[in-house]
């Protein structure tokens, strides 16, 4: 068994988790204006994990730890798309919790899931799956109830504690039925090993394990965590928990359809074509009727969600369909964390996240408000951003699939989901404000801001790069 | 040059940004520096364009998103160029007009900049996704123009415009998606699309892109019964942005019809000739009848528009449906050079209106009397501007509808019929604003009108002047379009 340990393979998740286990007694130690240590520490360690994660990117694929861990470019993309989304939260959560109690342990919690994360980018063992499933969702109940352990959090962490276990447990059913089909727990065996079995149960099993992806993704209808979580986290928590657990489970997902379900085994095609149908319809509609900001984006991530979902759905077929997805994750991390940052530095000083904080935010913050009111036209797919570029690539792909279909209704749902972005920027600009509160300050905001909207701004203006570097990340072992 | 016409205005807006916040006046001035400018840069380009040269003239390309296929690629012909100069024409007006106003002054300028480098990137733009680009950007800016400066219901006329264009927009970037599929290798270059017409014919696919760039091209330009936006966002936006959306952006549609619908689907759209003939018919008819119904000013100036962009639908139609290329010639120089004449004369109309607004208070017809004494200089202006509008020889607009009636002729003499019958509605329309205004007796209670100021009249006085300009010499305008006639008119 020896000659197929090869550590290096899992170099940046040791480097995380490593540092996050260094740090728990740090945490506990540090008093005073040390308390930001372990902030530094964590950043520096993401620092160096996405160091040793870029070569992959050009990396020939392989194996290891005897056929259960990828080393394939696509982890590359995905660990460092999770990398970053992680960099610009910490950031935006260190001065969310300059000198606060929870300060120094924070960055714990984020690194441990971030590990958890990565690891699901690359397991290609199902034991492997189910665990790293509950590496990135553990620290992420914690990182919610840590912040205020007020009442609104506490029933968001039971909510979303309560959901992923049930959702993981149904997972953790499903991959014993394929185990039962095939003997195997590794996923090209398994992919080898279905051809030849009974269509309905290879169906059940996809089914259930839908449920685990569906549920770290917000997919409807598995969706019904993520208005609570997002509402009773801080901002920063839950710009997060809409990012890191959503790459990292589309990214697994990825993995798990086209390396386990290849040829459209099970017609998932179609039926993930359904559910982003459904998911982008229902996050669109909902999010029309909301008053909490947090809640709106919550919505509005299903939505963003289901465009995605809609070019995973012709991944096996379209060449261009993964880089779609891989772009469009990235675009995703830029403008939905830009948006929480700044709801965060708003919420912290006025208390609270309705419509009327931001009311004349266009005056009373003109830097941070336009950064907010670039993100959301970014997520509503305005050129030249990035989440424009990123919905012309998902929607090619879309119609290249045959999924013309989809594409109307997603083209149309972007058209609903003008209503509710507009609204927010025209409580911004177009009223005048009610109290003359700024924003909080922050160094770590303004950084996180400005790669934010950099990002946004750079990748929209020339996606070349960005989708490049998606395309690298779109060989996988198979 | 031709890039650096398009990001001159966007360079300046960013220094405008960047100028001391308790500067309004020097912000001011530098925009209109800016303008001035783009409005020498894109002369520069008229003077180095050849004449009948074709479309592809100044051209650069450069990669941009090359996985995809799209390309950074300008380029300009006889209509771009015309469309160019009257942007950067406008732009300077509007800086003009704006040079007192200190209300966040360096927002206001941003914005203004950055939606004529959308616009005169559009115009010029050889490829699909870049066009959409720009296209977009040319909109967003003035979804907050409306919203932040407008009137009293500002939010509301502010939020339709922005849903109803973006539905438009959206359905027709799925047109273009599927035309940028339908090729082989895929690409997103309009020259090499225009070359194979991949979607062309009486297909399935063919007539839904067809309807789906009608869409984003309808809802701009605006065709009825799309135009539902225009009355709110007009009246709402402040005086320069109804200058910028009258004059311009509505010219956003009419030329996509002319340079995207036109050569990428030419067989497509002559199949449904007849449904724009319809549309435009009714443009012309419920533009002029809806204006002559309305007491409000600004309210009738928009829905002339209406009525107006009736000509261009109905140049599109005659050019997909004519047989001969002497019609499509025609109707082609019509269309285009309605836009134009629009553009200027529109443009005049909303200043004159705004400088009312803004002395009076209100913009209610029957509030005033004659002004031709009180304001001498004024009623000139808009007795110009009107008569332009309504179609008077010597001026730009007589020009731009003779040409498109006499090619609707060719097509049938009852379509040409109840377009010279939404003329004299619309003369009449005129007629009754001017007289309202101008003659009669100065109502009592009146307030005393200040004469025009110098950026005033400055503004809407370079308007009217081209516009008399264009009327009296349209061999200029018509020689600038040849290139571009000459392309189009040898379509199948």
């Amino acid at each position: 068994m020896g000659g197929c340990m090869d550590l290096g393979a899992v170099a940046p998740e040791m480097v995380l988790a490593g540092t996050a286990l260094a740090l728990v007694p740090v945490a506990g130690w540090v008093r005073g204006r040390w308390r930001r240590l372990p902030a530094a520490i964590a950043l520096l360690a993401l620092l160096v994990a996405m160091g040793l994660t870029a070569p992959m990117l050009t990396s020939t694929p392989r194996e290891a730890f005897c056929g259960t861990y990828a080393v394939d470019p696509f982890r590359g993309f995905y660990q460092l798309v999770v990398e970053a989304g992680a960099l610009v939260s910490l950031l935006s959560l260190a001065s969310h919790f300059r000198a606060s109690e929870q300060e120094p342990h924070h960055p714990v919690a984020l690194l441990m899931a971030t590990a958890g994360g990565m690891g699901l980018v690359a397991a290609t063992d199902l034991g492997l799956i189910i665990l790293f499933l509950q590496m990135v969702s553990f620290p992420s109940y914690l990182l919610v109830l840590l912040v205020r352990s007020d009442g609104p959090a506490q029933e968001a962490a039971l909510k979303y504690f309560l959901y992923g276990a049930a959702a993981l447990a149904v997972m953790a059913y499903g991959l014993t039925f394929l185990f039962g089909l095939t003997g195997s727990l590794n996923l090209r065996a398994i992919g080898a090993g279905l051809a030849g079995a009974d269509r309905a149960w290879v169906a059940l099993a996809f089914g259930l394990v839908v449920v685990g992806y569906g549920f770290e993704m917000a997919l409807v209808p598995f969706h019904v965590w993520a208005p609570d979580v997002f509402q009773g986290g801080a901002a920063p928590v839950s710009g997060f928990v809409s990012v890191v657990p959503k790459v990292a489970a589309f990214a697994g997902l990825l993995r798990f359809l086209l390396e386990a379900m290849p040829s459209g085994l099970s017609a998932w095609p179609t039926v993930l074509s359904l559910v982003a149908a459904a998911t982008m319809t229902f996050g669109n509609l909902l999010a029309l009727r909301q008053d909490s900001l947090k809640r709106l984006l919550a919505y509005s991530s299903m939505a963003q969600a289901g465009y995605m979902l809609m070019a995973v759905a012709v991944a096996g077929q379209v060449p261009g369909a993964l880089p779609a997805v891989g772009y469009y994750l990235l675009a995703y991390l830029l403008m939905n964390l830009a948006a929480f940052t700044v709801i965060a530095q708003v919420e912290r000083v006025i208390g609270d996240d309705g419509f009327a904080a931001v009311r004349g935010l266009g005056r009373r913050a003109p830097w941070p408000g336009a950064a907010l009111a670039l993100a959301l036209l970014s997520l509503a797919g305005v050129p030249p951003l990035a989440g424009f570029a990123g919905k012309v690539f998902l929607l090619v792909a879309a119609i290249e699939g045959g999924l013309a279909w989809l594409a109307v209704v997603a083209a149309a749902n972007m058209a609903v989901a003008l209503f509710y972005y507009a609204a927010v920027i025209a409580e911004m600009y177009f009223k005048e404000p009610e109290r003359p509160e700024g924003l909080a300050p922050g160094a770590g905001y303004a950084w996180a801001l400005g790669l934010c909207t950099a990002g946004t701004l750079g990748f929209g203006i020339a996606p070349g790069l960005a989708r490049g570097l998606a395309q690298l990340g779109s060989t996988l072992l198979r | 040059m031709l890039t650096a016409t398009i990001l001159l205005p966007l360079m300046t807006g960013l220094v405008v940004l960047a100028l001391p916040r308790d500067r309004p006046g020097l912000a001011r001035r530098v925009a209109l520096g800016g303008a001035v400018l783009t409005l020498a840069a894109a002369l520069t380009l008229w003077a180095g364009l050849e004449p009948g040269g074709g479309d592809l003239q100044w051209r650069t390309t450069l990669p941009w998103i090359p996985s995809v296929g799209a390309a950074y690629d300008v380029a300009v012909g006889g209509l771009s160029l015309s469309l160019i100069l009257l942007t950067a024409v406008l732009l300077t007006a509007v800086m003009v007009y704006a040079l007192p106003g200190h209300d966040r002054a360096h927002a206001h300028a941003f914005l203004f900049l950055l939606l004529a480098t959308g616009l005169i990137g559009l115009f010029a733009a050889r490829d699909l996704l870049l066009f959409y680009l720009f296209f977009e950007v040319g909109l967003v800016p003035m979804y907050f123009i409306v919203g932040i400066w407008g009137g009293e219901r500002r939010r509301y006329a502010a939020l339709k415009f922005f849903l109803y264009t973006r539905a438009g927009s959206l359905a027709m970037l799925l047109g273009f998606l599927a035309l940028y599929l339908a090729m082989e290798p895929h690409t997103f270059s309009l020259p090499a699309i225009a070359r194979a017409k991949p979607l062309d014919g009486p297909s399935l696919a063919g007539s839904l892109a067809f309807l789906a760039l009608l869409a984003g091209f309808g809802v701009k330009l605006p065709v009825v019964p799309l135009h539902n936006w225009l009355p709110d966002a007009h009246v709402e936006a402040p005086t320069e942005g109804s200058v910028v959306l009258a004059g311009l952006q509505l010219k956003m549609g009419g030329y996509g019809m002319l340079a995207v619908l036109l050569p990428v689907l030419p067989e497509t759209t002559s199949r449904f000739g007849w449904l724009l003939v319809a549309l435009a018919l009714a443009s012309l008819l419920y533009g002029a009848l809806a204006a002559l119904a309305q007491t409000d000013m600004k309210r009738l100036v928009a829905y002339t528009s209406v009525n107006h962009m009736g000509f261009v639908t109905l140049g599109v139609a005659v050019m997909a449906m004519a047989g001969g290329e002497g019609a499509r010639q025609l109707a082609f120089n019509g269309a285009a050079a309605q836009m134009v004449s629009h553009g200027l004369l529109t443009g005049g109309m909303f200043l004159m209106v705004g400088m009312l607004q803004h002395r009076a208070g209100t913009r209610e017809i029957g509030h005033f009397g004659g002004l031709i004494g009180a304001m001498p200089a004024f009623s000139g202006l808009l007795g110009l501007l009107a008569f332009g509008s309504l179609g008077l020889p010597g001026l730009s607009g007589f020009i731009a509808e003779f040409q498109a009636i006499g090619a609707a002729l060719q097509l049938s003499a009852w379509v040409a019929g109840i377009a010279v019958l939404a003329v004299l509605v619309t003369t009449a329309v005129y007629l009754r604003l001017v007289t309202g205004l101008l003659m009669g007796r100065v109502p009592p209670h009146a307030p005393p009108l200040a004469p025009l100021t110098a950026s005033e009249a400055w503004s809407a006085g370079g308007l009217a002047a081209l516009s008399l300009g264009v009327g009296t010499l349209p061999a200029v305008l018509l020689a600038l379009l040849d290139g571009t006639t000459a392309a189009l008119a040898h379509l199948p």
